[in-house]
């Protein structure tokens, strides 16, 4: 317990904390905004023409989007694209900090025993997710409210799916922190990590898409497809899915997914902090 | 679970630790006594730090135990109430204030954060107590590694040169602190290349070269021991007549044409100048110093491997 006030006072004690909080939630009113634009010219009202030109599956999907348990999940965990990354981001730099600020030292000569220092991390980085998580969907439950009252549907804030969703948003903010203290382990110098970080959640994640798709109409292979909700990105998207659309697994295999990152990085930050000479 | 020590004798036995390039360290034993301050030296790249972060579960030996008050540190119940430490390459985060970096450690080790501000105040770093630590001096920030080591007031301090960045007030401020704890009964492990420093400040010495121990005990008994025996200085203006009196002794011409003299004390130098009849006009007997033995010690043993 006195370690994650140990670890929550070095997040508080610095500027870091609340320059990522201040960018998430900036980013969360344009995530908003354009979720909505999206959905008011894509879904809600698809141009004619685009309807006639679109293939079956994809009009499926669109309708399915449209249903308004769907719709109100999509909007309500909006913000979590850039959230995520910022939560990642500080589990990384919780990390580095004490390598780059050399505390590592002392931060082992208090706590010889390393697990509890990576566990306290993990908990505090956790807490930070689930902060960022409750004033995001704070703001996001009224403005979907809203926003889905003037397109005229009803919005369906307590239906079972959508409070699920929330609330798997929720964990999903607390397991990256635990994949972004994996990767600050991983990667110890600061700049590195928190740059390759960020290129693998944006372009990466476009990239290996993009490369699937590609291959998956080329070979004609159907399952390459589902390959890509292996990406914990698109697996924290799939997970917090109201409904299941078609053409996409169901929302449980996206928590899987995203519980199975934040596992295996925390346990093999855990076994490289535990066996590694500070010095 | 957890070890509480009750005593803080220090035990090194067999400690090795191999890099892929060099034998940092290899096969060293030696015991440090409580209520003492022992003076931990050796050469550039002797192993020295590389054994105190042995000692202090941060580097893990490739053979061989380390135990403080018969505990490993790993095993110890609250460790910084028993163990202080001052190292090399340790540091605070820039953004952070000296107070507030206390405090974090406080948190981590249970102890109020009232010790945070005794702990400056031991130190003399009140007034910059809410100042950003990147805003600190060398000697700031090395009297801030002593206040986190002071924190738990433990019964082991183990201090890697800690005179570093000091100024000629703080090194005294230093040493006087360091005698202070040893004797209510704490230990302490210090590393220094200040050999005069250190004879002054320690009582005994543990000598290291090459990762190897090379000499231990009191500060005497290491200068006494080692076989650089003393030498007498003498000045007369019939040299040759006073050689002679002393037939068969070493001798040589210091820079200044006084003679050096080895293997006589200053009584039987004058003595036989009286019965020589030789005027004598300057007669010392100089001990050999820390810094001697050392370098005698340990040349010879290639330092930076
Ligand atoms: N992490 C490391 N990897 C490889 N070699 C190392 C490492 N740490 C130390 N060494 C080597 O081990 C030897 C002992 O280093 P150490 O830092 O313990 O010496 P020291 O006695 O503290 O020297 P100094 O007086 O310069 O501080 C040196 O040759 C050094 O190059
Ligand atoms: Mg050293």
């Amino acid at each position: 317990m006195r370690l994650i006030r140990s670890e929550f006072l070095k997040i508080r004690t610095t500027n870091v904390w609340w320059l990522f909080a201040l960018g998430a939630i900036g980013l969360l009113v344009l995530a908003f905004a354009i979720n909505a634009l999206n959905m008011h010219f894509g879904v809600l009202q698809p141009p004619a023409e685009a309807g006639q030109q679109m293939d079956p599956e994809s009009a499926a999907a669109l309708a399915a989007l449209a249903e308004p348990v769907a719709l109100t999940s999509y909007m309500v965990t909006s913000g979590q694209y850039f959230g995520l990354m910022f939560v990642m981001l500080l589990g990384i730099i919780t990390v580095t900090n004490e390598f780059h600020h050399q505390t590592a030292t002392t931060t082992f000569l208090a706590t010889p025993h390393r697990t509890s220092v990576i566990l306290a991390k993990a908990a505090a980085g956790s807490i930070f997710g689930l902060v960022l998580w409750l004033v995001t969907t704070a703001l996001t439950v009224p403005a979907t409210a809203i926003f889905l009252n003037a397109e005229g549907v009803t919005p369906m804030l307590g239906d079972g799916d959508v409070i699920r969703a929330v609330l798997l948003n929720g964990l999903a903010y607390a397991l990256w922190a635990l994949i972004g203290i994996g990767i600050g382990v991983l990667i110890r110098s600061q700049i590195g990590a928190t740059i390759t970080a960020m290129v693998v959640y944006t372009v990466g994640t476009v990239a290996v898409s993009i490369i699937i798709n590609v291959l998956t109409n080329l070979l004609d292979w159907d399952w390459l497809a589902d390959v890509q909700w292996a990406m914990p990105s698109l697996a924290s998207g799939l997970m917090t899915s109201g409904t299941s659309l078609p053409g996409q697994p169901d929302y449980w295999v996206g928590a899987l997914v995203l519980v199975g990152w934040a596992v295996v990085t925390g346990l093999v930050g855990t076994l490289l902090t535990r066996s590694r000479d500070v010095s | 679970m957890g070890n509480v020590i009750t005593d803080g004798e220090i035990v090194v036995s067999g400690l090795t630790k191999h890099y892929k390039q060099v034998k940092a360290v290899d096969g060293l034993s030696f015991t440090i006594q409580p209520g003492r301050v022992t003076g931990f030296l050796g050469p550039n790249g002797a192993g020295k730090t590389t054994t105190l972060r042995m000692i202090l579960n941060l580097v893990s030996p490739t053979a061989g135990t380390a135990t403080i008050g018969g505990s490993r540190y790993a095993d110890l119940a609250e460790p910084l109430h028993a163990v202080g430490a001052v190292l090399e390459a340790s540091s605070a985060h820039k953004g952070r204030t000296g107070r507030n970096h206390l405090r974090v450690v406080c948190a981590a080790a249970g102890l109020p954060d009232s010790r945070a501000d005794e702990a400056l105040e031991l130190v003399g770093l009140t007034p910059a107590a809410k100042r950003k630590f990147k805003g600190y001096s060398l000697g700031m920030r090395q009297r801030l590694g002593i206040a986190a080591a002071m924190l738990g007031d433990p019964r082991v301090l183990i201090l890697d040169e800690p005179a570093n960045g000091l100024d000629p007030e703080g090194i005294r401020w230093m040493r006087d602190l360091l005698q202070k704890l040893a004797g209510e009964g704490r230990t302490i492990l210090v590393s220094s290349h200040l050999l005069s420093e250190m004879e002054l400040l320690a009582d005994d010495v543990v000598i290291i070269a090459a990762g190897r121990l090379v000499a231990q005990g009191t500060v005497a008994e290491v200068i006494g021991k080692a076989g650089t025996a003393g030498t007498v200085r003498v000045r007369t203006p019939h040299p040759d007549t006073l050689l002679g009196a002393l037939d068969g002794i070493g001798s040589s011409h210091g820079d200044d044409g006084a003679l050096l003299l080895t293997g006589v004390t200053a009584e039987q130098v004058g003595d036989a100048a009286l019965r020589a009849g030789v005027a004598i006009h300057e007669l010392v007997t100089e001990r050999p110093d820390l810094e001697r033995v050392f370098l005698d010690l340990t040349a010879g043993k290639e330092a930076i491997r």
